[in-house]
């Protein structure tokens, strides 16, 4: 193949590289991606590294090596552009295209957009809502998880576009969930604050971060296994501290549950 | 009246559906009920005894259903996996666990965080078999892929 079609063509890889990652992909799923790429058309003596903050490229071609690393440093679940990906994945692979027209093609993907901001605060409340009836809250629960359920929506979202650690990101977060249960709790309401806590904490408790750990230990990818154990670990101590200072301050000071 | 948070968790996983992003009815549909599944062979295998034991079930059951659908949809595993995955995870654990801390009952503190870290981990082994084993599969048909 031409210089510059390698050239944009290893663009296509990292690029895709970085949209798997972006949007939640696992890691063995990106490498085995940009291996069948590569393989498709017709590099044979490649080698690709990635790990969650960072994808590694190289192809030998003609003699000459074709290297590009990039770094990823946000990346949020979103499954719908996941599945594009792979199909756009599979479908590359089927048809190889020239590699510029490939690269429009993702350019169009990662261009999807995604749900209004709005059904995101709306879909957070219903989160909490059947969740607290879920670990046997009753209606009156339910009712005022919503409230808990949108302010860790508008915590997250309010502290992401200010930059701050994620570490930080869930105390905040957690400790507006806490506030409207501990609120009404020394008003006199009668709800229960821990079905409310727990029914809203599944917003924040990183589920798929702790099955993804054992999934990548099992692939052999050590590296990231570690580094999304450190994730798991500090949210889960985020989340307890976030949780922690409200209810202990409230029980220092006011004597409430 | 017993099944009824199977209900909850279909309710519960649609509203995560629209957090993650998912945005085809039919697989919102199928995630969801993924995740009620879950929930409903959870309470099916309570002879089984302890709760990691029973997660460890449900996620293979889960898992299972992730990767053959999957494979009929031509879409990643992960999708349906971590919705449905998403009833499973011990979120009332990690809330007891420093409820009892915050009252200083060290005995129920350990007790309630190693049940929670073990369902954790049951979730992650069981997940992780069902992936490996697939895969091992699929691997001897496509030997070069």
């Amino acid at each position: 193949m031409k210089t510059e079609n390698t050239e944009q063509f290893l663009n296509f890889c990292c690029e895709t590289g970085r949209q798997l990652i972006q949007n939640g992909a696992e890691i063995y799923r990106v490498e085995e991606s940009i291996d069948r790429l590569m393989a498709a058309y017709g590099y044979t003596d490649t080698e690709v590294f990635a790990i969650p903050s960072s994808v590694i490229l190289n192809i030998l071609d003609g003699g000459h090596n074709y290297t590009k690393a990039i770094r990823i440093r946000s990346s949020f679940i979103n499954l719908d552009k996941l599945e594009r990906l792979n199909s756009l994945c599979r479908q590359v692979c089927r048809e190889t295209p020239p590699p510029d027209q490939a690269l429009a093609q993702l350019r169009a993907v990662a261009a999807v957009p995604g749900y209004p901001q709005w059904s995101s605060y709306l879909a957070h409340g219903f989160v909490a809502v059947f969740f607290t009836l879920f670990w046997g809250g009753v209606p009156l629960d339910a009712f005022f998880a919503f409230a808990c359920g949108v302010a860790v929506k508008a915590a997250s979202s309010s502290l992401s576009r200010m930059n701050t650690n994620i570490f930080f990101t869930y105390v905040c977060a957690s400790m507006a969930m806490v506030l409207p249960p501990l609120v009404l709790v020394h008003l006199g309401v009668p709800v229960h604050m821990d079905k409310i806590v727990i029914g809203a904490i599944m917003l924040l408790v990183p589920g798929i971060a702790i099955t993804n750990v054992i999934r990548d230990v099992l692939a052999g990818d050590f590296l990231t296994a570690l580094t999304k154990f450190a994730e798991v670990l500090i949210i889960s101590m985020a989340l307890a501290l976030g949780i922690a200072i409200p209810v202990g301050m409230a029980r220092l000071f006011l004597g409430v549950i | 009246m017993r099944f009824l948070p199977c209900l909850y968790a279909f309710l519960g996983c649609i509203s995560f559906c629209f957090i993650f992003q998912v945005r085809k009815p039919l697989f919102i549909f199928l995630c969801s009920a993924i995740g009620a599944v879950s929930w409903g062979v959870y309470l099916l295998a309570e002879p089984l005894g302890s709760d990691a034991v029973r997660c460890f079930v449900a996620t293979i059951v889960v898992s299972a259903l992730a990767e053959l659908l999957a494979r009929l949809l031509k879409a990643p595993a992960t999708i349906f996996l971590v919705i449905g995955i998403i009833p499973l995870v011990p979120g009332g654990g990690l809330y007891y666990t420093m409820d009892y801390l915050l009252d200083k009952n060290f005995p129920m503190f350990s007790q309630v965080g190693l049940q929670t870290a073990s369902t954790a981990a049951a979730i992650a082994v069981g997940a992780s078999m069902v992936t490996s084993i697939v895969r091992m599969l699929t691997w001897r048909r496509h030997p070069q892929a």
